[in-house]
């Protein structure tokens, strides 16, 4: 057991390391870049200094182009990485494993409020994601679409405006705007409390858990956090300690 | 030694140029700038009598004798009109705005002297006829966005009311007049959307290039936007949005219409509305969960302390 507890698993290989460097240094780009335009009376009476610090206000916005596209592509290459992975057999669809939600999400979800709530004793058992990891995964995924789109179609309003019909066109670029602004909002605010909690400011973590550079986890926490994760990988070594 | 002397005194006399006025003016000066407060006209408005001679003497009309433009005021104390060596078309404008000068005619006139092209476009505008055809005293003439023409700054100082700084500020002066917006019947709402815009916002913390009121409505021939001749008219909208979308087409260029969002466009409101929804589900329940399951750590290692610490 003392043996086992300093050795490490890894969970991210450096490929999806690398794809999650990318995509929170875009993020926190983009959310720089950004914010003046969310709210711009107030930024500029208040805060001024904090356009003047990204060089003005039409240098921020060639920096938030740039960070866009960059992360953009940065979906590419993981959508793209995914589909090569799968496809040959480096990564297996498993219940236990898998990032796609499944019922056992909800039910693991229930469970978990009841925990908080003190209404039960025991917190669920967690899979290499726990429900907690797919809603942050798939959030990201909603906000390339929403975001993403709409960010692309206001980058090249010209270009884009020939897409749209013609029942559209008096509308649509206020929905495009609406849509940039307010997902951006959620997907900041989803950011500053679901996943700095999460990763950053838990008890076990705090300030932040390593993996994001190593990419591994040791054998102790993973017991303790991808319990069913453990069992599929390890199985045989747990029967044989007991 | 002596070369140097003799540029400094040679240059003396363009100095005292460029920072005072003529002789003239301080005769005008004199009293102007020390009288404070307003004076009634006969004709019952309210004036300012005061001028600021140091402020006059920086702004762009600084060098002007103050006769230039009050070729009737020669006369201490003023007396009544004299038409006499008045030129034609300072007489002519001033005859068809009498109403909209609350104390001197030839002065609001004398504008077209110098900017005649300026006096041309503005009363072929929306602005202009309002004033001279319709006769409406609330209308805009020059100083009513340039400011009073004793003041006047170039439009790439912050002090110029024109200027990219200042401009869409004055436009709003009428055009969020709920009093004016009533009488002309337009939309006070029309510069809070675009505030709330993309244009607008850019402007707001200071892009170079975002467009405002005057980028695309023109100015002293503005128009209004049914008008053919508009910049804004259907057919003329291509060309005024290709000035920075290269390419624009007509599909393109509806995108922007002011309009309110909510009755006239029910489906970005609505959409709105269910994005609000579906942010205020997503954080009350990250917020919620967060909460809790801090709340329950911190129970769990104090009060369960065995349970909560790792096997």
């Amino acid at each position: 057991m003392n043996n086992e507890t300093s050795k490490e698993y890894l969970r991210f290989n450096v490929v999806e390391r690398i794809q999650h460097v990318i995509l929170f240094t875009t993020f926190l780009l983009l959310t720089f870049t950004g914010w003046a335009l969310k709210y711009p009376e107030q930024i500029v009476e208040h805060t001024g200094w904090w356009i003047t610090m990204w060089g003005g206000a039409k240098t921020a916005g060639l920096i938030h182009r740039a960070a866009g596209i960059t992360m953009l592509l940065d979906f590419a290459w993981h959508v793209l990485y995914l589909g090569y992975s799968l496809s040959t057999g480096k990564m297996k669809l498993r219940a236990d494993t898998t990032i796609i939600p499944i019922p056992k999400d909800v039910l693991d979800a229930v469970k978990n409020f009841l925990y908080f709530f003190g209404l039960s004793k025991k917190k669920p058992e967690f899979g290499r994601f726990s429900y907690i990891h797919k809603f942050d995964y798939w959030a990201v995924f909603w906000g390339m679409g929403i975001i993403g789109a709409s960010g692309f179609f206001l980058a090249f309003p010209v270009q884009v405006s020939v897409i749209f019909p013609s029942f559209t066109v008096n509308w649509i670029w206020e929905v495009i705007s609406i849509m940039h602004s307010d997902e951006a909002l959620l997907a900041i605010v989803f950011i500053l409390f679901w996943h700095f909690y999460n990763e950053h400011l838990h008890w076990d973590k705090f300030p932040m858990s390593m993996t994001w550079i190593t990419g591994k986890i040791t054998i102790d926490q993973m017991k303790h956090e991808h319990p069913l994760e453990y069992e599929l990988e390890f199985g045989d070594k747990k029967g044989a300690d007991k | 030694m002596r070369r140097l002397f003799l540029i400094v005194l040679l240059w003396l006399p363009l100095l005292c140029f460029t920072c005072s006025a003529s002789a003239e003016t301080f005769t005008c000066l004199a009293c102007h700038s020390a009288m404070k407060g307003k004076i009634r006209t006969e004709a019952g408005a309210l004036i300012n009598v005061n001028v600021d001679g140091e402020q006059y003497a920086a702004s762009v009309h600084g060098g002007f004798d103050c006769l230039t433009c009050h070729k009737q005021l020669s006369t201490n104390p003023h007396e009544p009109a004299k038409t006499a060596g008045i030129p034609k078309n300072v007489a002519s404008l001033a005859g068809k705005i009498p109403h909209k000068a609350k104390v001197d005619p030839i002065a609001l006139a004398a504008c077209v002297e110098c900017h005649d092209a300026a006096y041309d476009a503005l009363q072929q505008s929306v602005h202009g006829k309002n004033v001279i055809d319709k006769k409406q005293s609330d209308g805009a003439l020059c100083i009513d966005c340039h400011g009073s023409p004793h003041y006047i700054t170039p439009k790439n100082t912050a002090a110029s009311m024109v200027g990219k700084k200042n401009i869409v500020k004055t436009c709003g002066e009428c055009h969020e007049n709920e009093e004016l917006a009533k009488k002309y019947n337009f939309g006070t709402h029309i510069l809070e959307r675009y505030r709330e815009s993309f244009h607008g916002k850019k402007y707001i913390i200071g892009h170079p290039n975002a467009p405002t009121c005057v980028n695309c409505h023109g100015y002293h021939d503005v128009r209004k936007w049914d008008d053919p001749k508009s910049p804004v008219a259907w057919d003329n909208r291509t060309e005024t949005c290709g000035k920075c979308h290269k390419g624009a087409t007509k599909k393109f260029v509806t995108a922007i219409t002011h309009k309110h969002i909510g009755k006239d466009a029910p489906i970005p409101y609505w959409f709105e509305k269910g994005l609000i929804v579906l942010l205020l589900s997503v954080f009350a329940f990250i917020t919620g969960h967060v909460i809790l399951e801090a709340i329950s750590e911190i129970r769990d290692r104090i009060f369960r302390k065995k349970e909560g610490h790792h096997e």
